[in-house]
């Protein structure tokens, strides 16, 4: 999704009042409750909160100059993997073996075989339609966020097409940006 | 209260900018091996055994080829040095900007239109001097508006797209006229 991103396709970033500050924060607090003690940190009550829009429905949730969160339409909020590396718990984590690296590093979603896989690992618990933190076989840190399209139940038994959405990868568009002016 | 989870420092490759055990699968892993080596040793130990057997070789490799000469650093000096060219998240490269000035019309309100002119600052011109040059010329009114992301433009009221090409090329001599363009129905269309 993030394959082609440049700044340019921000069409128009602006602070958010504050009871649409309010709900992101909520909402975000909802999602990840391993970040509720970081809440203050990562955003600062005080310092203003600003939503970039972009195309394709996208939000970027920017403090600072920093991109920390982005959503798609009224989708869940998800963090981007600069914060996610920072926090690795907050995310349920889906785990692709060796060979899938390559290609989830491409831009390309995440196919049921390489989670079932020897190399992979699955959380049983990740239902259909949740973000989710795509981890790699014998590597420490995520490499993707992932939007599941089946939960992993139906991953196991189906083991066939995308089972993953790639949302956000590394050296991707998004990634590279590491600041919005 | 419970503690506060510590942020993981994650080790970011300095060449790449991957965390540095993806750098193997990163766009450009042997421009990474130097840096590799110095910064993260236990991550790839094959790599240093390989360093260390032909490092000799790899000395007089680097000082004859000058394809890596930009990671070596001070032994490529000679070299004329390469333009910075900025990789596109496509792994394709982007050369650096052009020098032109785009000019597009804007219709605002049917027989009202908008000209815009970007681009003029690449070529020295200070923005806010031509924007007044500008509205003195024709009469209007001009403006610098600056986008949040994108550079700065200027803004003329009114409709002056072919007078323009003219008025630019006479106030500031830097412009060729070959490299303003208009846009046409999305198209880019030289002036002249």
């Amino acid at each position: 999704m993030f394959k082609k991103f440049t700044s340019e396709e921000v069409s128009g970033q602006n602070q958010v009042k504050a009871s649409v500050q309010r709900r992101i924060r909520q909402s975000i607090a909802d999602e990840y409750p391993g970040l509720e003690l970081v809440m203050d940190d990562l955003l600062p009550k005080k310092s203003p909160l600003i939503v970039a829009k972009c195309q394709n429905h996208l939000n970027l949730v920017v403090v600072n100059n920093v991109p920390l969160f982005f959503n798609i339409r009224d989708g869940p909020y998800m963090p981007t993997l600069r914060l996610l590396h920072q926090y690795p718990t907050i995310m349920k984590k889906l785990q692709v073996d060796r060979g899938a690296i390559k290609y989830v590093l491409a831009g390309a979603n995440i196919m049921c075989p390489g989670l079932t896989s020897p190399g992979g690992i699955l959380d049983e618990e990740v239902g259909a339609e949740t973000p989710v933190a795509i981890m790699a076989e014998g590597k420490e840190h995520a490499l993707a966020i992932g939007f599941t399209k089946m939960s992993a139940k139906d991953i196991k038994a189906i083991n066939k097409g995308i089972g993953v959405d790639n949302m956000h990868y590394l050296n991707d568009g998004l990634w590279k940006m590491q600041r919005l002016d | 209260m419970a503690e506060k989870p510590q942020p993981v420092r994650v080790l970011y490759c300095g060449v790449c900018g991957l965390p540095a055990e993806y750098c193997e699968f990163g766009p450009d892993f042997e421009k990474c091996k130097p840096w590799l080596i110095q910064n993260a040793p236990q991550l790839y130990p094959d790599l240093i055994q390989e360093s260390n057997s032909n490092a000799a070789d790899r000395v007089s490799d680097q000082l004859q080829s000058s394809s890596i000469t930009d990671v070596t650093g001070p032994s490529g000096s000679s070299v004329p040095k390469q333009e910075p060219v900025k990789r596109l998240p496509g792994g394709k490269i982007k050369k650096k900007d052009k020098q032109e000035v785009i000019i597009e019309k804007v219709t605002r309100n049917k027989r009202k239109s908008i000209t815009t002119i970007k681009g003029l600052e690449l070529f020295g011109v200070k923005l806010s001097e031509a924007s007044k040059k500008l509205g003195k010329k024709f009469a209007t009114g001009a403006s610098v508006v600056k986008g949040p992301t994108e550079k700065d433009q200027i803004d003329v009221q009114g409709d002056i797209a072919y007078d323009i090409v003219e008025f630019i090329t006479d106030t500031w001599h830097d412009v060729p006229e070959s490299a303003i363009y208009f846009i046409e129905d999305g198209k880019k269309v030289p002036a002249v």
